[in-house]
């Protein structure tokens, strides 16, 4: 494998008292699209703008293209105009007083590149992203989505190799942003061009990333495949964040002798069938996905439990079902062909892949 | 049959946009009909009309040019400071930046009589202190001579250039961050991010400030009166100053003189708003972000030299240049002859008059800055909030005083209360009344900059929950521009301690104030009482300040 | 026709008596007064317009409050044309708020009593004033204080032999750029620029013009600039002045000239209006009397009108000086428009 094109290591960041990120370290390999994925305050932002030069660590080592460009060890830190990354902010950060074309061009002619050269890159990043006759217009009058377009544009104009994303979606509306992410993800794709991608919107980062970095305080919690994360979640705060999951609380009996699986005993007298190699004898927790509960007989499920439909919400996409079980509630989701009724008895079944041991 | 109900912000509205406009024209009216009495001066009301005193401007056309190249520099001089300054302190990450930040209200408690008291101290030709040292390094003649146009200048340019500051750097740290980060990360060096985005963001900002600075240097009085006419160099509010005083007084010729100065000024103002309206950049968002500091490495310590130099030179040179006048038996600057005493303190204590008319300025300065700032709190919300017919034409009214020089405009205010049947001639209300009127504009302006960043959902909130407009008006509007009112009420507070071009013609015998005391001492007693004076008013500012900023913390719980 | 002649003899007479306000003047500590001291002290107040530095005023008000402590002196300190503007503009506006009034220029005090604005009373302690330093008819405008100038340097910087010692030394071209004068507003400049006019001719002050003297609006700044070595010389330079940098040690000197020197009168006055009259009438004869101007002459270090009061502490006598004022008053107020356009011209105003 070629030379990972990010490389931090150990990064500390304090603001004061407070420990913005906490020692966390991560390599992205060049062309992969990482997302770092958190709730508010979890200190992915802040990882970002160290990477960019924004911000300055307490601590730890950051290494761009193999060049270290902030190490506390060899205090060295590199101002971020010199990292030669590029950024599309949160609030796009255009320019009120150019025009677009002088706003994407911006960094072309730091460059000092020849003005021939940087009108054809200029119009063919505009074209990238389908703003092309918008290039004489003052950015001051562009909508919301516009600008973003703009944004990315610009970053991407001097064809960085290594580009970072804070939250670019993230002021736009339901619709647009469905749209973009999958705009973005082909144009990333198509130039090869290595992301560090900031958002706490969960959809979006399995949606468009190779890896997926949760955080959580300052902390790395699992960093994995978009399916990883997903389907095998390693602590109560992953399985919880990422996608809708029942936590069942219960204790391990021991293997059960069938295909590696654990003999998993839950509240109320349910026995379960689980993977993983989590939890003691005394206390554990199971994840069990919404998505994966099936209503009704399926076969060769080894986990089939009476329940009651609780509750129906109808989500367009799917109906979500909060369905009584002997171990308290779960939360099901299904597509909306299966309709039941609420009060009616059903029978929960999944499958024991599906029940991951935290 | 029942009279409908008139909403009661029907009728306040109109009655107290009506009653400030009042307040402001009818002293004018007064200026205007003295400028065309080219009959006896003294006789009231004047008995022969003409334009002959407009005309005879021509005759003072040196002043006129002189005021002009003064005004210019010391503008340019301001602005260049102020920026500096605000970029310094809100962008760089020199240290202690915050304690900076509040020394630069220092030079605002200091009138500028006193700074051109203290910079003759330590500029004057030959002997001033700073001279005297350059002449002693070994070098010729003087470093510089303050009695000059520039020395004018740079006196008004280091007062101004607070006001310049907190106008660039209120429009510097209301700028998106992300402007300049997204320029340093495309590969900008921090000089080229700070000239291609930075300036241009903030050019608006810094637009208004110079054209507010410059109207107010065409009407500034001390600095000229000072150091201009020992140097033979005049201005037009000297000329006034000599018109009013020798005698016959020439009125006519003054309140022409005053008339020219506020069309000018009134010109610029206008401009002004234009520029605004125009050219603004919405750099003010609904996200909160704290401006994140530059990084600007070694730099650091030259800045924060510039930093610090500002406020030495403006602040504790001049202090401390009057802290040695006031204690010198007669005021030299020759090292060789002087002599030090208490006395000056002892006999500026001990003067009878002086004591009533600390008390009255702190009873005035309270008193008009407290019922000021709420009549202008809603007068501010009635202007820029309210769609009421005429609003706009109340706003450009009540900046008339803005553009009368001060000394002009308390001959009219002096004419127009005295022949009005209310006895209030000679008391405190009187000089109440004038103070309130005088800083209308400043306490207008300041109110609007927060009144406009207020988000209108808050008040329509209030609204929808079934509040009346008064209740709105005390429960919702008045909380939100809480810090625009407290800043409000300091600024006229010092102003009005230190008013003295209005107070002179104003005062009555039970009346008195400390300013123009001051100015008599130095006129008439000597330059160390003065001085001694001068440093107990300062000080008295400073500690009145201080208390009631505690109280006002402790009672909003607001830090600024 | 003898009657006629009794009657012409009798007119002769009354105008050649001062009518003395009252029959029996009171004796008081050391003066006489027409006033009903009772009343004065029932009113209580007493109201002082004038152009005196304040802290002296107060010592010199402080005195007539020890012998009456029940009159509360209040006391206004204006320049000169500040001073009168005000004056006129309340008197139109009918507000009358001072008793006494000191102007000090004659040309305000001629013209206020044109306009009727004093009241007539004539002092008994007005007798001991000559009739050039009083009102025509009296009791309307006394000299309280006489201001005497001349020129003034700087002994540090400017030898005892180069120093002028007539008005006409201050034309060489060596005190170029060196001179201090007051302003045109300065009623003592006025007088100045009119005795000198008549001794030395119309050329002497245009004479002046281009050693470029700076103007200044008070004599605090002239004799400061004196000290600071900033002039070499101060024509126009109070005695007054003189005597007070003197008592602080500074360095100055001060030059009488031969010819004379030139006074400026302080006139004194009661405003018809008085709103405490009594007290301004008792306040009067202590001033005028040789109380008062004693201590005067001690506080504001002029000069007394009145021959029987001693010479400010520090200073010589009157009879060292030769004392130069203007005699026809009414042609000083008419040729005050034009030394205001010379003096302007002279000092760079216009």
């Amino acid at each position: 494998m070629s030379e990972p094109r990010i490389e931090v290591a150990d990064l500390i960041v304090r603001y004061g008292d407070v420990i913005a990120v906490d020692g966390i370290g991560f390599d992205i390999a060049p062309g992969e699209l990482v997302t770092l994925l958190g709730p508010s305050g979890c200190g992915k932002t802040t990882t970002l703008r160290a990477v960019a030069g924004l911000e300055t660590p307490s601590g730890g080592s950051i290494r761009l293209n193999g060049d270290t460009v902030y190490s506390a060890g060899q205090r060295r830190n590199v101002p971020a105009e010199k990292r030669g990354v590029s950024m599309v902010f949160q609030s796009y950060a255009i320019w009120p007083h150019m025009t677009v074309f002088d706003n994407v061009a911006y960094g072309l002619r730091v460059r000092r590149l020849p003005p021939g050269e940087v009108r054809e890159n200029v119009r063919r990043v505009l074209g990238l992203v389908q703003m092309l006759e918008y290039a004489d217009r003052p950015a001051s009058k562009l909508s919301g989505g516009q600008q973003q377009r703009v944004a990315v544009a610009r970053a991407i104009a001097f064809s960085p190799n290594v580009v970072l994303f804070d939250e670019p979606l993230s002021n736009l509306d339901a619709k647009l942003r469905a749209e973009m992410r999958v705009e973005l993800r082909e144009l990333q794709r198509r130039l090869d061009i290595t992301s560090l991608y900031v958002t706490h919107d969960q959809e979006e980062a399995l949606a468009i990333s190779d890896r997926v970095i949760v955080m959580s305080g300052g902390r790395i919690e699992q960093i994995g495949t978009p399916e990883d994360i997903y389907n095998r979640p390693r602590s109560r705060f992953v399985a919880d964040f990422v996608g809708s999951a029942n936590l069942i609380e219960g204790k391990v009996r021991g293997p059960s002798g069938t295909d590696g699986t654990l003999i998993f005993d839950a509240q109320g007298g349910v026995e379960l069938e689980v993977v993983g190699s989590g939890g003691s004898s005394d206390r554990a927790t199971v994840a069990l996905r919404s998505s994966y509960i099936h209503l009704g007989q399926a076969p060769g499920s080894h986990n089939a439990v009476a329940g009651r439909i609780h509750r129906r919400m109808f989500h367009g996409d799917f109906i979500q079902y909060v369905v009584d079980w002997p171990a308290g509630q779960l939360i099901v989701r299904r597509p909306p062909t299966e309709l039941f009724e609420e009060g009616s008895d059903v029978t929960v079944s999944f499958a024991p892949v599906h029940c991951v041991l935290l | 049959m029942r009279l409908p109900a008139i909403a009661p912000r029907n009728i306040v509205m109109p009655l107290v946009v009506l009653l400030c406009g009042g307040l402001v024209l009818y002293p004018i009216g007064f200026l205007i009909n003295e400028s065309l009495n080219v009959g006896d001066p003294s006789a009231f009301p004047p008995e022969e009309y003409g334009f002959d005193n407009f005309i005879n401007l021509t005759d003072d056309y040196r002043a006129l040019a002189n005021t002009l190249l003064v005004s210019c520099i010391a503008t340019v001089l301001a602005v260049i400071f102020g920026f500096l300054q605000a970029w310094i302190l809100t962008r760089t990450n020199i240290p202690g930046r915050r304690r900076l930040e509040r020394l630069m209200e220092l030079p605002y408690y200091m009138t500028p009589l006193i700074g051109a008291l203290a910079w003759g101290v330590l500029l004057g030709p030959k002997t001033g202190l700073v001279n005297q040292l350059w002449r002693s390094a070994g070098a010729p003649g003087d470093l510089f001579n303050i009695y000059s146009a520039y020395g004018i200048a740079w006196v008004m340019a280091l007062f101004e250039g607070t006001v310049a500051f907190v106008m660039i750097s209120a429009a510097m740290k209301s700028m998106d961050p992300s402007l300049e980060e997204s320029s340093r990360v495309l590969g900008a060096g921090k000089l080229r991010t700070a000239l291609r985005i930075t300036l241009p963001l903030v050019a608006p900002g810094v637009l208004s400030a110079t054209i507010f600075v410059f109207a107010e240097m065409l009407g500034s009085f001390a600095a000229a009166f000072v150091l201009g006419i020992p140097g033979r160099f005049y201005v037009v509010t000297t000329v006034i100053w000599q018109a009013t005083l020798s005698f016959p007084p020439d009125y006519g010729r003054a309140a022409a003189m005053g008339l020219s100065l506020f069309a000018v000024m009134l010109v610029t103002l206008t401009l002004a708003r234009l520029v605004l309206r125009h050219g603004t950049y919405t750099t003010i968002t609904g996200k909160a972000f704290r401006p994140r500091a530059m990084d600007v490495g070694v730099m650091r310590w030259p800045l924060l030299g510039i930093a610090w130099g500002y406020i030495i030179v403006a602040v504790i040179l001049p202090l401390g240049a009057l802290m040695l006048t006031s204690f010198e038996r007669f005021a030299t600057v020759i090292l060789s002859q002087m002599q030090f005493t208490f006395a000056n303190y002892q006999t500026a204590l001990q003067m009878g008059s002086v004591g009533p008319a600390f008390v009255n300025s702190l009873i005035l300065g309270i008193s008009v800055a407290t019922i000021g700032v709420v009549v202008i709190g809603v007068l501010a919300w009635i202007i820029y909030r309210s769609r009421m017919p005429g609003s706009g034409v109340a706003e450009y009214v009540i900046m008339f005083p803005q553009a009368v020089p001060r000394l002009v405009f308390g001959l009219g205010l002096l004419w127009a209360w005295i022949n009005l049947p209310i006895p209030i001639y000679g008391t405190l209300w009187l000089l109440a009344l004038a103070y309130f009127t005088v800083f209308l504009p400043l306490g207008l302006r300041t109110i609007a900059s927060v009144v406009l960043q207020v988000d209108p959902s808050l008040e329509e909130c209030a609204r929808v929950c079934g509040a009346g407009w008064g209740y709105q008006m005390r429960t919702v509007i008045m909380p939100l521009l809480r810090p625009g009112l407290v800043a409000a009420w300091l600024l006229i507070f010092i102003a009005s301690v230190r008013e003295l071009g209005v107070s002179i013609f104003l005062m009555g015998p039970n009346s008195k104030v400390i300013a123009p005391a001051i100015v008599n001492s130095w006129l008439s007693s000597s330059s160390e009482l003065s001085a001694a004076m001068a440093l107990i008013q300062t000080a008295t500012v400073f500690i009145a300040v201080a208390i009631l900023f505690g109280l006002a913390r402790r009672v909003t719980g607001v830090t600024q | 026709m003898r009657r006629l002649r009794l009657a012409a003899l009798l007119v002769a007479l009354s105008a050649a008596t001062p009518a003395i306000a009252c029959d029996n003047p009171r004796q008081m500590a050391g003066f006489k007064t027409c006033a009903d001291v009772a009343k004065a002290e029932s009113e209580g107040a007493l109201v002082v317009y004038s152009t005196d530095p304040e802290a002296a005023a107060e010592q010199e008000l402080g005195k007539f409050r020890a012998l009456f402590p029940m009159i509360k002196p209040i006391y206004l300190r204006l320049q000169a044309g500040a001073l009168y503007a005000k004056l006129l503009a309340e008197r139109q506006g009918n507000v009358f708020l001072p008793d006494v009034t000191q102007l000090s220029d004659m040309s305000f005090a001629l013209d206020f009593q044109k306009r009727g604005g004093y009241m007539q009373y004539v002092s008994p302690e007005m007798a001991a004033y000559r009739p050039e330093y009083k009102s025509s008819p009296e009791g309307y405008w006394t000299w309280g204080a006489l201001v005497m100038a001349a020129i003034a340097y700087n002994p540090t910087l400017v030898s005892r032999e180069e120093a002028p010692k007539t008005w006409k030394d201050m034309l060489d071209p060596k005190w170029a750029d060196a001179i201090s004068v007051k302003v045109s507003i300065s009623g003592l400049q006025h007088v100045e620029w009119y005795l000198l006019r008549q001794l030395y001719g119309n050329d002497f002050w245009p004479r002046l013009a281009p050693l470029k003297p700076h103007a200044f609006d008070s004599y605090v700044q002239q004799f400061d600039r004196l000290v600071n070595g900033q002039d070499k010389v101060a024509l126009t330079a109070q005695y007054s002045g003189y005597l007070m940098m003197k008592a602080k040690g500074a360095p100055v000197e001060f030059v009488i000239p031969p010819d004379g020197v030139v006074a400026a009168p302080q006139p004194w006055g009661i405003v018809k209006e008085a709103p405490h009259p009594a007290a301004a009438q008792l306040f009067m004869d202590w001033f005028l009397g040789v109380p008062g101007q004693t201590g005067n002459a001690e506080v504001l270090l002029t000069h007394s009108a009145r021959a029987d009061v001693p010479p400010p502490p520090g200073g010589a006598s009157i009879n060292e000086f030769k004392v130069l004022t203007p005699t026809d008053w009414h042609a000083f107020e008419q040729s005050h428009a034009q030394f205001v356009r010379e003096w302007d011209k002279i000092t760079g105003l216009r």
